[in-house]
């Protein structure tokens, strides 16, 4: 049954990849919205299946094609494949909805189709993915993904930005699958079989290697710092609906693999768990810290994605460290954590990603000071922006809480338990900054709330823009819709699937909420005035008031800038020059404050410099003379010769 | 859902919202005195209250329904947060009601709207004031969470209900390690209520206020439940020390007696409290915006030494 359904979703969404790809010679609407309606369904039909493995337990595997012996094409369903089908079939599915008509705005008449066909692509592979049983069709999948990813990134192919943003992202994600794949090739001669079985020798050094090469290959998809420059450039450059789908879903994937070989491959080691809090906690702080710098909408919500893979790596490094120490229920309870977030994540995400994108397409800008007052504007849009908003911000009763909160506990529990006192202490470091995270990112979406949407317009665009049309609102109000009930439910939902966990029913909260806020309601309408009236703001006395008194952005995060100044090196010069000797009478100047790109100047530049300086002298070989190429390809056939004639 | 429960719902939101003027005023008075001035009566926050709600509201134009609901939303944090932290009588939790990590985070909500709402009317006063307030509360935050983590570590739950009753039982200081996180306890106090050396509660228009700025623009009835919602907040984290360190008088059992005892108790503890909020307050002076990251800093620290000896010991 399930098996049927999956290969039902399959072919529709094949559908929808072939559907705009033969008709693009027509730029005609009703073949892109075909192909989105193929997209949403199997959506939906993923959707169903996940649910029933989740609810059922139910563990199915299938065989679809043998390439050649111990190569084959294999699926495999149990519940941690059925959590990410389901962040698939979740955000695929609102980001069809959403870009039925999203896309009848875009610039590239007949590229539009092929952005349908490459949603659909995407989508199918990132599926794919998921559901192998193998490492051999892991890795298959896995380049499909990056390579269909790479394709919707360069949409506006003709913007300098685009291009740029283009080959950065192309690079990052090769180097991730060339770890990925030397990972898969060293649990290949260690095991001998390309299935996900657990390596009998757990900590031999090829065991550790491949572990070390997996977890760079995922962190680079994931967006760990300090692999994490693409995001911000990849995901402003690409459609909204791309980049809701890119950082809502493509980044769980890379969670998804390194869950798959912690969980199913690997016997975690202490160290393997620490390494990998480390990373998350070092991500979390400072993904949010650079968010709150960013002004670029799209650009702060890349760089508040980097935030909340760290917080699932939290999830996973505190469940890996647990397991080490024989605490099952605190393992599991942080492993569910990081779970419940990747699914919160991708709902709140992609939100946000969408809302934006309906924000820039009204305003034409993706600055934040150049929009304001759209919540005149733009009410609907205002409203799930607001949800996905208080969802990041992880404040009860919504979903993004109901996930912290698990993690929470297991930080509070796992104090009392940990008998090493230097783990107790890197643990409540960890906790301590977790908790940084946390409030930093409720001021990130107030600042970004506030200068998008609250206040005067700050721009002649701002001022005239529309509301969006109904399918650009659907799709967000489904996600919304989501993170509430999700948050709402999460109790619930757990107890569904069989876990009983010791956090508070939102639920009954949530309901306390609305009785306590009814109840003020009722007894101001009974004892207080009910005289009403609209006056202009308190301005010291200044006749009218104007935007460009209004707290900007940049003002908004002054502060915190300020504060955290060591992290952000920005880098203050000034030069002055002067009419007399004696730099009395100054003549001109300038001063400027430029935020360094630290690990662009000092990771990624000597990197690339280092790659660029081998291959210029490698080029050197490559002589275009066909003699020379001979010469090569005799020395090749004796070497082989030699060496095949020194092992036989 | 028990009968005992229903009743300590009624009972604490009660107690709660009656009680808490009194201590916004008490700490007024001593500041007063300690001025040499008469100062307000005790109940004057009482009177304003009930002035500001007959009086008309007033919006600014511009403003959004963001500034409309975010007094009621306010007010319905605050008094949830109410229900998790009991007064007087400590009874079983119920569905999770008193979970600290969760009573943080009722407050962080609160928070969220009111700074939204600073944001909303265009002004530059509830522009810094929001950008403050958000700022001084992610970096405080370390040291509440790791605070709180304490707690939890001592009394061996993350419930504040359980955390109540057992002091209760153990009676006055059961473990010494209270006494240093009652120190950090009372810090967190005085920044999440905006008090000085933090924030001045008293100032309007001045460049050095937090909290009123970003509420400069409510009026009438919604600054009514703005200034309920901060008394309730002072109120709340009070009781949090009170019945920590001092919980003689807190009672397990509900009995009319023992409860009339309680609460009469509580209200004494929270009085001379509130005079040595008060007392605490004169004898500063407001610190510049950016030195406070290093008193945050060292709040910080103490409160980590405190683990850590607790830890190791």
């Amino acid at each position: 049954m399930i098996v049927q359904l999956f290969w039902l979703s399959l072919v529709i969404l094949a559908a929808g990849i072939l559907i705009p790809l033969i008709t693009s010679g027509f730029d005609q609407r009703i073949f892109r919205q075909i192909s989105l309606v193929c997209t949403g369904i199997s959506s939906l039909l993923l959707a169903a299946v996940s649910l029933v493995i989740l609810v059922t337990g139910e563990i199915t595997s299938y065989t679809a094609y043998q390439f050649f012996p111990g190569f084959t094409l294999s699926f495999f369903f149990d519940r941690l494949a059925a959590v990410f089908l389901l962040i698939i079939a979740m955000v695929a599915g609102c980001v069809a909805i959403y870009s039925t008509e999203y896309i009848e705005y875009l610039a590239g008449a007949k590229r539009r189709n092929l952005l349908c066909a490459g949603t659909a692509l995407f989508t199918l592979a990132m599926v794919l993915v998921v559901v192998s049983a193998n490492t051999f069709s892991f890795v298959l999948f896995w380049e499909l993904m990056a390579a269909g990813s790479f394709i919707l990134v360069m949409y506006d192919y003709s913007l300098g930005e685009t291009t740029k943003a283009g080959i950065f992202y192309f690079v990052m994600t090769q180097l991730s699958t060339l770890f990925v794949l030397l990972g898969i090739i060293t649990l290949f001669v260690v095991t001998g079989s390309s299935a996900m079985v657990p390596v009998p020798d757990g900590s031999s050094p090829l065991v550790t290697l491949a572990f070390i090469a997996l977890f760079i290959g995922f962190s680079i998809k994931a967006g760990i710092i300090p692999f994490h420059k693409w995001l911000p450039y990849a995901h402003p450059a690409s459609p909204s609906p791309i980049s809701a789908l890119m950082s809502g879903v493509m980044l769980k994937i890379a969670v998804y693999g390194i869950l798959r070989f912690l969980l199913n491959v690997f016997t975690p080691e202490l160290w393997w768990g620490v390494l990998i809090l480390l990373a998350g906690t070092i991500s979390a702080v400072l993904g949010i810290i650079y968010a709150l710098k960013e002004h670029d909408v799209k650009g702060m919500l890349a760089y508040s994605s980097i935030e909340n893979i760290g917080i699932i790596f939290i999830g996973i490094g505190l469940s890996v460290i647990f397991t080490a120490y024989h605490l099952t229920d605190l393992a599991t309870l942080s492993l569910l954590g990081a779970l419940f977030h990747s699914l919160n994540h991708a709902l709140f995400k992609s939100l946000l990603f969408l809302t934006s994108g309906s924000v820039v397409h009204a305003t034409h800008t993706r600055d934040i000071e150049h929009m304001g007052g759209l919540v005149h504007r733009m009410p609907w849009t205002a409203v799930l922006f607001f949800i996905g908003a208080v969802a990041i911000s992880a404040l009860p009763p919504l979903n993004g809480f109901a996930s912290e909160i698990l993690i929470y506990v297991s930080f509070f529990s796992s104090v009392a338990v940990v008998a090493d006192p230097l783990f107790k202490v890197l643990l409540f470091i960890c906790l301590a900054l977790f908790a940084l995270t946390s409030a930093l990112s409720a001021a990130c979406f107030v600042k970004a709330y506030g200068s998008i949407f609250l206040a005067l317009p700050r721009s002649p665009e701002s001022a005239v823009a529309r509301e969006v049309p109904l399918a650009m609102l659907i799709g967000p109000a489904i996600l919304a819709a989501a993170c509430i009930l999700v948050g709402l439910f999460s109790f619930q939902l757990f107890s569904l699937v069989g876990f009983t966990l010791p956090v508070p029913d939102l639920l009954a909260i949530g309901l306390l909420l609305l009785l306590m806020t009814a109840l003020a309601y009722v007894v101001l309408w009974f004892t207080a005035s009910h005289k009403v009236r609209t006056s202009g703001t308190w301005g010291c006395g200044t006749y009218s008031q104007e935007p460009v008194t209004e707290y900007t952005g940049h003002g908004f995060s002054e502060p915190i800038v300020t504060i955290f100044s060591p992290i952000y090196m920005t880098k203050k010069t000034s030069t002055w020059t002067f009419f007399d000797r004696e730099n009395c009478i100054f003549e001109s100047g300038n001063a400027e404050i430029r935020l360094m790109k630290i690990f662009e100047e000092y990771l990624y530049l000597p990197v690339s410099h280092a790659a660029t300086i081998a291959g210029v002298r490698i080029a050197k070989i490559q002589n275009g003379c066909l003699d020379t190429y001979l010469l090569y390809v005799f020395v090749t056939v004796i070497t082989l010769i030699v060496i095949l004639g020194w092992f036989a | 859902m028990s009968a005992d429960f229903i009743l300590y719902l009624i009972i604490n939101t009660l107690i709660v919202v009656l009680v808490s003027p009194l201590f916004v005023s008490l700490v007024k008075k001593v500041k007063a005195w300690t001025q040499g001035r008469r100062g307000p009566s005790v109940f004057q926050t009482y009177f304003t209250l009930i002035k500001l709600l007959k009086k008309e509201v007033i919006y600014a134009t511009g403003s959004s329904w963001v500034m409309r609901i975010t007094p009621l939303v306010n007010i319905g944090a605050l008094l949830v947060a109410a229900l998790f932290v009991p007064l007087a009588f400590v009874p079983e939790p119920v569905a999770g009601i008193g979970n600290i990590i969760l009573f943080l985070y009722l407050l962080a909500l609160a928070k969220f709207f009111m700074a939204l709402a600073g944001l909303d009317a265009g002004s530059s006063f509830g522009g810094m004031g929001s950008s403050r307030e958000m700022s001084i509360s992610a970096i405080i935050e370390p040291t509440t969470v790791i605070v709180f983590a304490a707690l939890a570590f001592v009394f061996k739950s993350l419930n504040i209900f359980d955390m109540f009753a057992t002091s209760a039982t153990s009676g006055f200081l059961s473990t010494p390690t209270l006494i240093l996180i009652g120190i950090s306890l009372f810090i967190i106090l005085i920044v999440e209520t905006s008090r000085i050396p933090v924030d001045n509660p008293e100032t309007h228009l001045e460049l050095t206020m937090i909290h009123e700025g970003m509420i400069l623009e409510q009026s009438g009835r919604n600054l009514a439940l703005m200034e309920l919602s901060a008394a309730i907040k002072l109120t709340l984290l009070m009781a949090l020390l009170i019945n920590l360190i001092v919980p003689f008088g807190l009672i397990t059992v509900l009995s009319a007696a023992g409860l009339v005892a309680a609460i009469i108790l509580f209200l004494i503890k929270g009085s001379i409290l509130s005079v040595i909020i008060g007392l605490f307050e004169s004898s500063m002076a407001k610190m510049r915006f950016f030195r406070l990251p290093s008193l945050f800093a060292m709040a910080f620290f103490f409160s980590t030494l405190i683990i850590i000896i607790e830890v190791f010991a």
